[in-house]
């Protein structure tokens, strides 16, 4: 059966062996990376006009959509009422000629 | 521009000074490399691993406040996409006999058969056995063994790293060890 004196002598001695080899940055990493950077960054700008282009659009579309809903609404009204009161004007006439 | 104040050049990078940035990626490569080294995951190559951690810490850079050392910052980001990448690729295998080298078995040989040290010509194959035991454990926990007995970090340390609680530290650590123990007993069963 392994004890724990075990593990603690196997992970003494690895940590030991260390890494020895030397950590060098491959030629060009640098420009690379700024330039994915810049890339991405750039990318993801043009997705969020493309997105605010689509907001500014429908919001545009929903202000004159009520605007014309709401003049169609009260020029409806407008010619209701003015039938309303050549109705009203007939009936009264109507009513005067019988009552002569 | 001062290359050696990491806050200026933090500055410099995020008004799209592409010489301050490069200066970044200089002075913080050896740290990533050396994180990427500990915690790869084995199907992925330690430059692309290096490269995905440089894009991630400069599309955050704005998000660093400056009140940790940019260092810790950086180490955070790194680790995290190691844990990540492991993560993604789901691959724990186990430990087999036919897979050690000799000396790897030697070693195996003598903890189970002696309480001595191990010798000094013995430590390359304590270390390669110690990464196949840790290649068979979750991230969390190989992350956990590397920086506490590997890289000799304190717990305190860990915290910082890691964003984990000390107990969390401890615990993870225990788990580890009781497995690698368990793994161990197992091939030393079969030497037999």
């Amino acid at each position: 059966m392994m004890k724990n004196d075990n593990i603690d002598r196997l992970l003494r001695s690895a940590a030991q062996a260390g890494d020895e080899s030397p950590v060098e940055m491959p030629f060009g990493f640098d420009t690379r990376v700024v330039a994915l950077w810049r890339a991405a960054g750039s990318k993801a700008n043009g997705v969020a006009q493309l997105l605010r282009r689509v907001a500014v659009l429908s919001a545009v579309m929903i202000v004159i959509s009520t605007i014309a809903a709401v003049r169609e609404a009260n020029q409806s009204r407008e010619i209701r009422e003015s039938l309303t009161n050549e109705f009203a004007i007939a009936d009264s006439a109507i009513q005067d000629e019988f009552l002569k | 521009m001062d290359d050696s104040d990491p806050g200026a050049l933090v500055k410099a990078a995020l008004q799209n000074d592409d010489d301050a940035a490069r200066a970044l990626v200089r002075r913080l490569y050896p740290l990533v490399a050396k994180i990427v080294r500990s915690h790869r995951p084995r199907r992925t190559p330690e430059e692309d691993l290096c490269q995905m951690i440089f894009i991630k810490v400069f599309q955050k850079l704005s998000q660093f406040s400056g009140n940790v050392p940019l260092e810790h910052w950086v180490s955070r980001v790194a680790v995290n996409t190691c844990l990540n990448q492991i993560e993604s690729e789901r691959v724990r295998p186990e430990v087999r006999h036919a897979d050690l080298s000799v000396e790897e078995q030697a070693v195996i040989e003598k903890l189970a058969t002696s309480s001595e040290e191990l010798a000094p010509d013995q430590q390359l194959a304590s270390r390669q056995l110690v990464e196949h035991l840790l290649a068979a454990l979750k991230p969390v926990e190989r992350l956990a063994i590397d920086l506490l007995y590997l890289q000799g970090r304190t717990v305190e340390e860990i915290r910082k790293i890691t964003g984990w609680s000390a107990a969390l530290v401890k615990v993870r650590a225990f788990r580890a060890r009781q497995k690698m123990k368990k793994q161990l007993a197992e091939i030393w069963a079969k030497e037999k």
